[in-house]
């Protein structure tokens, strides 16, 4: 059983805060990912759990044991780093074994675990191969069986997947939740791309600017985003964002309040009352796209389209307001055309234009952190 | 609101090769710019390894027939006796042999390993006011004046603490001499080693000092090697502070000892060749030795990805 905590952790580099109050727990066996942009501080929050990066203040603890100013080597932890970092003067066999060579373990019980570790990682030939003739894929799955042949306590990976092309990053993103799962260890993972933590993770740390912005399962930060940033974040295409006024359930654009003018459904108006102005925010799966006029209906003109196969993206203006739209292959639109978007009014929210936390239902929301506009940054 | 861009092309599809261009592809078709390089480099032998072939065949002339006109270019009857006379003739030179060994040997070792630590600290860690930037450049600064500057203060120095005429003093000298070239030979390197290996080996179980021998020092051997060679080939050869430090024959270096051959009154000219050639053959044999370890040291890409 191990359980990681961090408490009120601050990490700054003179003037320059890279984190800032991060209070996180991560419970035995889950996999934790640290979402967000560059120079966030994600990295940063990870580092100061391997021991790399010293906090500035705060604590954090490995099953209620003080680590915070223990050594690297005295944690057991692991860790797999984006540009694998793997002994270029060692061939794959001394590189998996190293840790355990490290650690004193006699030299028959580290040949069975290599074997064993490479029987799972299906590259038993490639043992005696020199760490420059690999392909990153290989150098991939030799970091991997380098971190996992100590079954360590808890399981650190930085971008592991960043370095690699697009088709081996998906084969390796299951391999790794498999392997995950399989070894049921407690895993920090850091990444920058949000359809990679919402794919891994069973529970997101989203962060920006220094603080953790919001930590939920990717079903909350996805549908329940807490504030304007992790709503533009979280999905692909990003969320529309879109300036309005509000009076009595009806919509209006600020900029375009002609083209943008709609009406929501009676359940939704509830969550707005009292507020007149507000930034609405649209996923653009969650627009419909009409040909024909229709009613109570965002009229715009159709900019670009992007073919994705089974569907298309759509990039429109009404009026000054630009909207990307996300819509089934079958519509046949083209550049200049007139089109009509319907809202699904139950999915859209609401978010308050000065602070960015989102409007309504509050007994919803998850527990958060929210920013402050005075962080700095730092990766 | 999109408005009608112009859509017309600037300039032409594609760009007529210049003149100067026009005249290499000419020269690389008929072969001739291969011929000219080749032709350079013929030239270039010759004149770095003529004096060399010229060195060493004179000590097996005899002194007649090394100033012939016009020259003898191979020595036909070859004089292997001019090395047994440079010994019997100048004993004491078998000392100023042993006395560069000793001196070069321990500033090579003292210089590197001062020099490699220093370099390693400064690319690794973050001192205060920045002076992980200011100190390499104060080390490299003290190369900037031309050495003759220093040699009245140092001989004035070495003096007042009996410095003068040992080896000790040479060694002193040179160390600090060598220094700051294996701190920037060295500082190259280690900029090369990514700060994660660093950090993987310790989270695999080293400490930082474990982490520097077992996986820092094997990838930046070309670079130990490389400055080390260096550092001989300097020392070996300096002339200008043994001169002036070492002038009694306990601590008098070869090229001192070379030196010494010209005299006011004759030049021992095939003395002096064999001497020149015993001097020459360590450092060669050396970098001959460590050529490979030598050219990855120079190519920089020791490390790679």
């Amino acid at each position: 059983m191990v359980t990681v905590e961090y408490e009120s952790v601050k990490k700054a580099y003179g003037e320059t805060i890279a984190i800032e109050d991060i209070d996180l727990e991560v419970d035995d066996g889950e996999f934790t990912i640290l979402l967000g942009p560059s120079g966030c501080g994600k990295t940063t929050t990870l580092r100061c759990l391997a021991g790399l990066t010293e906090p500035t203040s705060g604590t954090i603890t490995l099953d209620g044991h003080d680590v915070t100013n223990v050594h690297p080597k005295n944690r057991n932890i692991a860790m797999v780093f984006q540009n694998f970092a793997l002994y270029p003067h060692m061939t794959v066999r001394e590189n998996i074994g190293y840790p355990l060579k490290v650690a004193d373990v006699g030299k028959e019980e580290r040949e069975n675990r290599i074997e064993q570790v490479a029987e799972t990682l299906e590259i038993p030939e490639l043992l005696d191969r020199d760490i420059a003739n690999l392909s990153g894929g290989q150098q991939q799955r030799v970091a991997l069986g380098r971190a996992i042949i100590r079954r360590p306590a808890v399981f650190l990976m930085d971008e592991p997947l960043a370095n690699l092309d697009a088709k081996l990053k998906i084969s390796m993103r299951s391999r790794i939740k498999v392997l995950q799962r399989e070894m049921d260890i407690t895993t920090l993972y850091v990444t920058h791309d949000q359809e990679e933590a919402m794919s891994l993770g069973d529970k997101l740390v989203v962060m920006d600017k220094g603080h953790i912005q919001q930590i939920g399962t990717p079903d909350e930060v996805y549908h329940q985003p807490v504030n304007q940033f992790v709503a533009g974040f979280i999905g692909s295409p990003s969320m529309n964002f879109v300036e309005v006024s509000h009076s009595d359930g009806q919509i209006q654009a600020e900029n375009a309040p002609e083209d943008f003018d709609v009406t929501l459904d009676d359940a939704v108006v509830k969550r707005y009352s009292g507020t007149d102005e507000m930034t609405l925010g649209v996923r653009p799966q969650y627009f419909s796209i009409h040909t024909e006029e229709t009613a109570n209906a965002v009229e715009a003109e159709v900019e670009v389209t992007e073919p994705q196969g089974d569907e298309q993206i759509v990039e429109v203006a009404a009026g000054d307001v630009s909207l990307t739209v996300v819509a089934p292959s079958t519509i046949d639109t083209t550049r200049g055309d007139t089109v009509w978007l319907t809202l699904e009014d139950e999915l859209v929210h609401g978010f308050d234009p000065e602070t960015g936390d989102r409007i309504g239902d509050p007994e919803e929301m998850v527990a958060t952190t929210r920013a402050s506009s005075s962080a700095g940054s730092q990766s | 609101m999109t408005t009608k861009q112009d859509t017309s092309v600037d300039a032409m599809p594609y760009t007529e090769p210049s003149g100067l261009e026009k005249i290499h592809e000419r020269l690389t078709e008929t072969g001739l710019t291969k011929a000219g390089v080749y032709g350079a480099l013929a030239l270039f032998l010759v004149w770095t390894l003529f004096p060399v072939y010229w060195l060493v065949t004179a000590t097996l002339k005899t002194r007649e027939t090394l100033l012939s006109f016009p020259p003898q270019w191979i020595p036909l009857d070859a004089q292997f006796g001019n090395y047994a006379r440079l010994f019997a003739e100048r004993p004491e030179f078998v000392t100023f042999i042993t006395n560069s060994v000793i001196v070069t040997v321990v500033t090579t070792i003292v210089a590197t390993t001062i020099g490699a630590m220093a370099a390693y600290a400064f690319v690794t860690f973050d001192y205060p006011y920045n002076l992980d930037f200011h100190l390499p450049f104060y080390i490299l600064s003290t190369r900037f004046m031309p050495p003759i500057v220093t040699i009245i203060p140092l001989f004035v120095i070495f003096r007042g603490f009996g410095l003068v005429n040992t080896l000790r003093g040479l060694i002193l000298v040179y160390t600090m001499f060598n220094i700051p070239f294996a701190v920037w030979m060295m500082k190259g390197f280690f900029e090369e080693v990514p700060e994660s290996l660093i950090e993987s080996a310790m989270i695999d179980g080293h400490t930082h000092l474990g982490a520097f021998f077992k996986i820092v020092l094997p990838l930046v051997k070309p670079g130990l090697i490389a400055s080390a060679i260096f550092t001989t080939i300097i020392t070996w050869n300096e002339l200008l502070f043994a001169v002036i430090l070492a002038q009694s024959s306990q601590a008098i270096t070869v090229p001192v000892g070379l030196a010494s051959f010209v005299t006011k009154f004759s030049v021992q000219w095939i003395n002096m060749s064999v001497a020149a050639t015993i001097a020459l053959a360590p450092v060669l044999l050396f970098a001959f030795m460590a050529r490979q370890q030598l050219v990855r040291g120079f190519s920089m890409g020791a490390v790679g990805k």
